[in-house]
C-alpha cells in the first residue's frame, strides 16, 4: 500500500516541481530521492509497517511475492534514473514530466503486483500504459518517435478494449469481478464453467499477451521500441514488461487454473511460448541495428519468462523474480551504453574496447547475462525457469526448445561483443563522465554477484 | 344552428369531413399572411441603399471576413474539459450517498478534489490556457 500511495503522491509533487523549480538538473536528484523513499516505504511495507491503513474491500491483496517484486522494480528504476538520468534530461523539453510519468508508471506496477480483482487489474494496466504512450512520443520533432507513439497508442487501446470485453464477459459468466470465484455459490451451476467465462478469459489472455509482447501479438514491439527515445525504450523493455508478467502470472495461476478442466490452457501457453521464442530469436538474428536487435531480444526474453505459466510452482515464482531482476538490470545497462553511442548499428560498436574499455567490458557482462552464460544472473534466471518446468514432469519438449533457442540467442548477443573486441574501427561515443563508468561497474558487479549467489535476492521471499 | 349540428354530426361520424374546420383555418391563416406580405410589398415605401445589404453588426461598420480561421487550441481545451467534466461525474454517486458516507467520505472527496486541483494548478502554470502564443 505504501508504494502505491507514495508513488502517486511523488508523481504529483514532481509534476508541481516542473514549474516551481527552474534548474533542469535538479529534477534528476529529486526523482532519485523520491525513488529512494519509495523503496524504503515498500521495504517497510514488506515487514508490516504500513503507513496508510486503507480497507480496499479485497480489491488488493499484498503478499511477500508481490512486495518483493515491487522492491525489485523500484530498485531497478532507481538504478535506471541514477545511470541514465542525464539522458532523460536530453530526451526533450519537459524533463520533470518524464520523471512524473515514470513515477506514475511505478504506481501502476505496484497496483499490478497486488491486484485481486479484475477491475484493479484493468486500472493497473491502464495507469502503467498511458504514461508510456506519452513517453514514447516525447521526442516531438522526430517522425519515428511520433509514429511509434501513435502506433503504440492505437494498438494499446485496441488491446485494452479486448481486455474490457474479456472482463465484461467473465463478469457475465461468474457474476463477480473478483479474481477468485466461489464456484459453489448458490447462484452458479455447480461444477459447471460458463461458456462466457471461457470466452472472456481467452480475451484477457490475448490482451495480456499483447501487453507483454508475446507472439503472435508482438508486432507493435519492434517499431515502438525502435522509435521511442532510447532511454525510455530501456524503461519500457524492463520494469514495465516484468510487471506485465507478474500480472499475467497471477491471472493464469488463479483464473485459468480454475477452468483447467474445460480448456487445456497449458497447451495454449506452450504454443505461445514456442511462437514467441521462434519469432524473437530468429528475427533478432537478422537485425542490423543494435536497438532493434534488443527489441526482438526482449520478445525472446518474454518467451522465457512465459515458462512460469507452465510450471506455476515455488521454483517458478522464485525464477520469475530472479529473471525480472537479471533481465531488467542487464537491459538497463545495455541501453545505458547504447544511448552513449553515436551509431546504433552493429558497426557502430566496432573497436569500442579500444576507445572505451570500461564500457565495452561492462557491456560484455550485460550481454553475457542476457544470453545466460554461467556466473551471470541471467544463467540462474534461465536455469530456474527451465528447472521449474522439468520439476512438473511434463513438457520436456518445451524445455528442449527453450535451450535450443537460448543457444540461438547467443549468436546475436555475441555479435555485439565481437564488434567491440575483434573488429577494427573507431566507435564514437558522446562524452563519458567517470561517475557513469562507476555506475556501470556497480551494475555489472550486481549482475555477477546475483549470478554467483542467486539466493541473495531470493531469500527475501521467505524472511 | 343547422351548421353547428352538421359539425357535431360529422364529429360523431368521425370521418374526413371532421377536419374541415382545421382546413378552413389553415387556408385563412396562409391566405391572410400572403395577402399582407404582397400588399405591403406593393404599397409600402422603399429606400434602396447599399448599406442595407451589408451584414448587421450592431450599427458598427463591418470589417474583414467572418469566414477566416482562428486559432483556438481546440484539442487542448477539449481534453481539459473532458478531465474536469469527468470529475463532476464522480460527484453524482457521492452526492447520492452523501449521508451514509459521513466524514470519511467527505475526506476522500476532498482528497480527490485536491488531486484535481493540483492538476489544474499545473495546467495553468504551464500556460495551457494561454490562447495567444
Amino acid at each position: 500500500m505504501n508504494a502505491i500511495i507514495l508513488s502517486a503522491a511523488f508523481g504529483v509533487v514532481m509534476m508541481l516541481c516542473s514549474f516551481l523549480i527552474k534548474n533542469k538538473s535538479n529534477f534528476r536528484h529529486i526523482a532519485s530521492v523520491a525513488l529512494l523513499i519509495l523503496l524504503i516505504g515498500n521495504i517497510a511495507d514488506t515487514y508490516g509497517y504500513t503507513f496508510f491503513a486503507i480497507d480496499t474491500h479485497g480489491m488488493l491483496q499484498f503478499n511477500r511475492f508481490g512486495l518483493l517484486f515491487n522492491s525489485i522494480a523500484i530498485g531497478s528504476t532507481l538504478l535506471y534514473v541514477l545511470l541514465t538520468g542525464k539522458e532523460i534530461e536530453n530526451a526533450g523539453m519537459h524533463v520533470a514530466e518524464y520523471f512524473t510519468l515514470i513515477l506514475f508508471v511505478l504506481c501502476g506496477v505496484t497496483l499490478l503486483s497486488a491486484y485481486n480483482n479484475l477491475l484493479t487489474l484493468f486500472l493497473g494496466i491502464e495507469i502503467m500504459s498511458i504514461p508510456l504512450y506519452i513517453l514514447t512520443g516525447s521526442d516531438k520533432r522526430n517522425m519515428k518517435s511520433n509514429e511509434a507513439a501513435l502506433k503504440y497508442f492505437l494498438m494499446g487501446s485496441f488491446s485494452t478494449g479486448l481486455m474490457l470485453m474479456g472482463i465484461a464477459l467473465t463478469y457475465g459468466g461468474t457474476g463477480t469481478f473478483s479474481l477468485e470465484v466461489v464456484r459453489n455459490a448458490p447462484n452458479m451451476y455447480k461444477g459447471l464453467v460458463s461458456f462466457l467465462e471461457i470466452l472472456g478469459l481467452l480475451f484477457l489472455l490475448v490482451s495480456m499477451a499483447f501487453k507483454v509482447s508475446a507472439a503472435p501479438f508482438h508486432f507493435w514491439t519492434p517499431d515502438v521500441y525502435d522509435g521511442a527515445p532510447s532511454v525510455f525504450t530501456s524503461f519500457m523493455a524492463t520494469i514495465v514488461k516484468a510487471a506485465g508478467f507478474i500480472a499475467f502470472i497471477k491471472l493464469c495461476a488463479v483464473r485459468m487454473a480454475e477452468t483447467e478442466s474445460v480448456v487445456d490452457w497449458k497447451m495454449i501457453y506452450a504454443i505461445i511460448i514456442v511462437a514467441t521464442l521462434l519469432v524473437g530469436n530468429i528475427t533478432a538474428v537478422f537485425q542490423q541495428s543494435v536497438k532493434r536487435m534488443l527489441a526482438y531480444s526482449s520478445i525472446a526474453q518474454a518467451g522465457f519468462m512465459l515458462f512460469t505459466l507452465i510450471s506455476l510452482n515455488d521454483m517458478a515464482y522464485e525464477g520469475i523474480l530472479l529473471y525480472s531482476a537479471a533481465y531488467s538490470l542487464a537491459t538497463i545497462g545495455i541501453f545505458a551504453v547504447l544511448v552513449k553511442m553515436k551509431d546504433y548499428t552493429f558497426d557502430g560498436y566496432n573497436g569500442l574496447a579500444k576507445t572505451q574499455p570500461v564500457l565495452a567490458a561492462t557491456n560484455t557482462v550485460f550481454l553475457l547475462s542476457l544470453s545466460g552464460i554461467p556466473l551471470t544472473a541471467g544463467f540462474f534466471a534461465k536455469y530456474y525457469m527451465l528447472a521449474a518446468v522439468v520439476k512438473t514432469g511434463n513438457y520436456t519438449w518445451l524445455v528442449i526448445t527453450g535451450v535450443l533457442f537460448a543457444a540461438v540467442s547467443v549468436y546475436y548477443y555475441f555479435r555485439v561483443i565481437q564488434a567491440m573486441y575483434f573488429k577494427e574501427g573507431n566507435a564514437e561515443t558522446t562524452t563519458i563522465v567517470p561517475s557513469f563508468k562507476y555506475g556501470l561497474i556497480a551494475l555489472a558487479a550486481i549482475i555477477i554477484l546475483l549470478g554467483i549467489f542467486p539466493t541473495l535476492l531470493l531469500r527475501w521471499l521467505y524472511f | 344552428m343547422t351548421l353547428l349540428n352538421m359539425f357535431l354530426d360529422t364529429a360523431a361520424a368521425n370521418s374526413a369531413a371532421n377536419y374541415l374546420p382545421i382546413g378552413i383555418q389553415i387556408f385563412f391563416a396562409i391566405g391572410f399572411v400572403a395577402t399582407m406580405l404582397v400588399l405591403s410589398n406593393f404599397m409600402g415605401p422603399k429606400r434602396k441603399t447599399s448599406d442595407k445589404l451589408e451584414t448587421f453588426a450592431s450599427g458598427i461598420e463591418t470589417h474583414g471576413d467572418a469566414r477566416q480561421p482562428m486559432a483556438i487550441k481546440y484539442f487542448l481545451v477539449a481534453i481539459l474539459f473532458v478531465l474536469f467534466d469527468v470529475e463532476v461525474i464522480f460527484f453524482y454517486p457521492y452526492a447520492v450517498n452523501f449521508k451514509e458516507l459521513g466524514w470519511a467520505g467527505f475526506g476522500e472527496i476532498v482528497l480527490f478534489v485536491a488531486f484535481f486541483l493540483a492538476g489544474f494548478v499545473y495546467i495553468i502554470k504551464k500556460g495551457a490556457l494561454n490562447w495567444e502564443d
